[in-house]
C-alpha cells in the first residue's frame, strides 16, 4: 500500500481507495438494512393512483428512423428471403421486421448504450462475440454500404433488391459460408454481419407487435404461442389437447 | 362580588364530562362528519372538501371550534338547530348537501354529545369559501321553497311487530348515516325520491342498489356478510372501493357490532325490485368480444367463471355491484383502476390496476357487457360512447 511515484500506480491507488471506502459504506448501510426486512407497513395504506401505469410505449409505425432510403431496399429484401412469404405467414417485410431493425439501431440497443463502449478495444474468444468499438448501428451502416459495393461490382451494377431471388439467395448464402468477404473492420466478418442480420430478424419476428415486428401476432399464430398471457389454471391438466385461445400482445390486441 | 361572578361564570366554562366527549365522537363516527369536513390530507374536521354536486361545487365548511373560520362562536342551540333544520345563525340557509333532512332524527341528547365532541376538539384556523355554485343555485335563500317542498322531518315511529335491531337499524340507515344521501335516486332538484335506497349516480360513481332486491341488491347477502361487509370493507360477494370505501374507513369499520348488526338487519329486511332484464346471448357480438377481453385481461384475478379469489381479488358473478342499471362506477373502475377499502381487521387494500393504456372503448364497453350478462348476471349492455364519455371527464392525475 506504499504510494508510488508513477501515474500507473496512483491510479490504482485511486481504485483500492474507492474500493476500501465502498465496502465500508455497504457495511453501514447493512446493519441498518437487516431490521427494516421485518418491518411492517400496518395502518398505512398502500400508495395508488387513478390510471397509475407505466406502459411501454409502442413505436410510431410511420417512417425509418435509421435506415436510409437504399439500406430500407436492402433489409426489407434481406429479411424477405430469410423469412419468405409461404403457406405459414408473411414474410419478414410484411411482419415488420425491418422496420423493428430499424427502430431498435435507433434506438439503446444500436448505440449499445448499455455496454461498456471506451477501450482499449482488445480482440476477444470467438465465443465472446463481437468485441469492437463498432456499435450495431455501425455495424449494419458499414456491412450495408460493403454489401452494396460488392453486388454493384459482381452483378453489373444491380442493388440486392433488384436480385431475383435465386441470386439473392446465392449471396447471402455465401456471407453465411464465408465464400463472400467483405471489405469490413477487424472482428466483423461478412459471416458476422449475416449472422447480426439473421438474430435481428428473428427477433423482429417473433417479438412483441409493440418492437414494430411480428405485426397482427403472424409469428405467434403460426406456432401457436398464446402471448402474454399469465393464467393457464384452466388448462394446466388438459394434456394433449390444444390450447383453444388465440395469442395476446402487450398491449391487449387479441387474436 | 368578584367571587359570585366567578361562581355564575362557572358552569359555562367547566371542562365537559368526558363521557360526554366520548358518546359525541361515537355520534360523529355514526354520522360520519369527518368524511365531508376533513380534506384529503387536512385536519380533521376542518372542512375544505370539494363537493362535486349536480348543481355545482360546494366546499364543506370548518366544524372545528376556531372562532374566526369555524365554529367557535356557536352556541349548543345553534349547533342543533344548522344540524337538524339547515338554518344556521343569523338565518344563513344550508344546502342539503349538508344531510340535514336525515339528521333530523337525531335526538337532542345525541347531538348535544356531538357539539361537545366537537368543542372539545383543538381549533383549526381553516377559511373556507364553501359556496362556489353558479347562479341562481348560489342563492342561499332557495333552500327555503326546496325545504318547504322536500323537507319532511317526521321522527322515527318504530315499526309495530318489528324488532328492536331492526329499529334501530331503521335510524341509523335514515338517520345519522344518512345512507339515502348516496343511495337513493334523487329528482330533478336534488330531493330524494320514493325509491329509497335503490342505487343512485354521484360523483362519476354509481352507489348500488341496498335493498334486499335479489340480483341487484343485496337480496342474496346473509345479516352478518352484510356486517362483514361494513366492519371490513370486504365480504365472500363483494370489495368496498370509491366512496364507500370512505365511508367503511371513516365511519362504519368504527361502528359497534351491534350497530352494524342493526343496519344489516333493517337493509336485507327491505323488499327491493325483484325484476331482472334477459340476459344477452352468449351469441351475441358484444359477448363474444368480451369475452376475449376478459380472457387475455381479467380472468388472471377475477377468475373463469367469475368466481374472484376470495378477499382479494372480488367475485364478478352474482356480484350486485357488476349489475346495477348504471355501469357508472364499472367504466371508471376498469379505466382507472381503483383500491379496497383498508380497515383493522382487512388491512392489505387490494388494487385494480388502471386499464385505460390498454383498452379501447369499445374492448371496456364489450367486456363490461360481458361482466354483467355471463355466469347468471343479467343487465343492460354498455355502450361504447358511455366509456368515451367517461374517459373525456375523469382527471388523469
Amino acid at each position: 500500500m506504499t504510494q508510488s511515484g508513477d501515474g500507473g500506480a496512483d491510479k490504482s491507488e485511486g481504485l483500492k481507495l474507492c474500493r476500501r471506502r465502498f465496502l465500508a459504506s455497504v457495511a453501514v448501510l447493512a446493519i441498518p438494512g437487516a431490521p427494516a426486512l421485518a418491518r411492517s407497513y400496518s395502518g398505512i395504506k398502500p400508495p395508488f393512483f387513478p390510471f397509475g401505469a407505466d406502459p411501454p410505449r409502442p413505436i410510431n409505425p410511420a417512417g425509418w428512423y435509421f435506415l436510409k432510403p437504399n439500406e430500407v431496399a436492402m433489409v426489407e429484401a434481406i429479411v424477405d428471403r430469410f423469412i419468405p412469404a409461404d403457406h405459414l405467414s408473411p414474410g419478414g417485410k410484411d411482419a415488420g421486421c425491418a422496420v423493428f431493425i430499424d427502430r431498435q439501431l435507433a434506438g439503446s440497443y444500436g448505440a449499445s448504450s448499455r455496454l461498456y463502449m471506451k477501450g482499449p478495444f482488445m480482440p476477444g474468444l470467438a465465443t465472446q462475440g463481437y468485441q469492437g468499438e463498432l456499435t450495431p448501428a455501425g455495424r449494419y451502416r458499414l456491412g450495408l454500404a460493403r454489401l452494396s459495393d460488392y453486388i454493384r461490382a459482381h452483378y453489373a451494377g444491380k442493388e440486392f433488391a433488384a436480385l431475383s431471388h435465386a441470386q439473392q439467395d446465392d449471396v447471402l448464402a455465401g456471407l453465411e459460408s464465408g465464400k463472400i468477404e467483405l471489405k469490413l473492420v477487424p472482428g466483423f466478418s461478412a459471416r458476422a454481419f449475416f449472422e447480426l442480420m439473421l438474430q435481428n430478424t428473428m427477433e423482429g419476428f417473433f417479438a412483441d407487435p409493440l418492437y414494430g415486428g411480428n405485426r397482427g401476432m403472424v409469428a405467434w399464430k403460426m406456432i401457436g404461442f398464446p402471448g402474454a398471457r399469465y393464467d393457464y389454471r384452466d388448462y394446466v391438466e388438459k394434456h394433449n389437447q390444444p390450447y383453444p385461445h388465440g395469442p395476446v400482445s402487450i398491449y391487449g390486441e387479441h387474436g | 362580588m368578584v367571587g359570585v361572578a366567578v361562581m355564575l361564570a362557572a358552569p359555562a366554562f367547566a371542562a365537559p364530562d368526558p363521557a360526554r366527549i366520548e358518546a359525541g365522537r361515537y355520534q360523529a363516527i355514526l354520522a360520519d362528519c369527518i368524511g365531508c369536513h376533513t380534506a384529503p390530507g387536512g385536519k380533521a374536521f376542518a372542512g375544505g372538501v370539494l363537493l362535486d354536486t349536480p348543481f355545482g361545487k360546494l366546499a364543506t365548511p370548518n366544524i372545528t371550534p376556531d372562532k374566526a373560520t369555524g365554529l367557535g362562536n356557536w352556541s349548543a342551540a345553534d349547533f342543533r338547530a344548522a344540524v337538524k333544520t339547515g338554518m344556521a345563525p343569523g338565518g344563513r340557509r344550508l344546502y342539503p348537501a349538508m344531510p340535514y333532512p336525515a339528521y333530523a332524527r337525531i335526538s337532542d341528547a345525541d347531538l348535544n354529545d356531538l357539539w361537545a365532541y366537537l368543542q372539545s376538539l383543538a381549533p383549526v384556523r381553516n377559511p373556507v369559501n364553501v359556496n362556489q355554485l353558479a347562479f341562481p343555485f348560489n342563492i342561499r335563500g332557495l333552500m327555503a321553497g326546496w325545504n318547504w317542498l322536500y323537507f319532511k322531518t317526521a321522527a322515527i315511529q318504530p315499526q309495530p311487530g318489528k324488532s328492536a335491531a331492526f329499529s334501530r337499524g331503521e335510524y341509523l340507515v335514515n338517520g345519522p348515516g344518512h345512507c339515502g344521501a348516496c343511495h337513493t335516486p334523487k329528482n330533478l332538484f336534488g330531493a330524494d325520491t320514493a325509491a329509497a335506497l335503490t342505487g343512485s349516480a354521484l360523483q362519476g360513481w354509481f352507489a348500488p342498489d341496498i335493498t334486499a332486491a335479489p340480483r341487484r341488491g343485496i337480496g342474496g347477502w346473509h345479516v352478518s356478510e352484510v356486517v362483514t361487509y361494513l366492519k371490513t370493507g370486504h365480504n365472500s360477494h363483494a370489495m368496498a372501493t370509491g366512496p364507500m370505501a370512505e365511508v367503511i374507513e371513516n365511519s362504519t369499520a368504527l361502528m359497534r357490532d351491534a350497530d352494524l348488526a342493526a343496519i344489516a338487519t333493517y337493509l336485507t329486511a327491505l323488499p327491493g325490485d325483484g325484476a331482472a332484464p334477459a340476459p344477452l346471448s352468449a351469441g351475441d357480438a358484444r359477448m363474444k368480444e368480451g369475452a376475449l377481453v376478459y380472457d387475455s385481461n381479467c380472468r388472471g384475478c377475477h377468475n373463469s367463471g367469475g368466481g374472484g379469489q376470495s378477499l382479494i381479488f372480488p367475485p364478478l358473478a352474482a356480484n350486485p355491484v357488476v349489475q346495477q342499471q348504471s355501469a357508472d362506477s364499472l367504466i371508471r373502475v376498469v379505466l382507472a383502476g381503483t383500491q379496497s377499502a383498508q380497515t383493522a381487521r382487512a388491512p392489505t387494500a387490494a388494487a385494480m390496476p388502471s386499464f385505460a393504456w390498454r383498452l379501447n372503448d369499445v374492448e371496456v364497453a364489450a367486456v363490461l357487457t360481458y361482466i354483467r350478462n355471463a355466469w347468471g348476471n343479467a343487465a343492460a349492455p354498455v355502450s361504447p360512447d358511455a366509456v368515451t364519455k367517461t374517459r373525456r371527464s375523469m382527471p388523469r392525475h
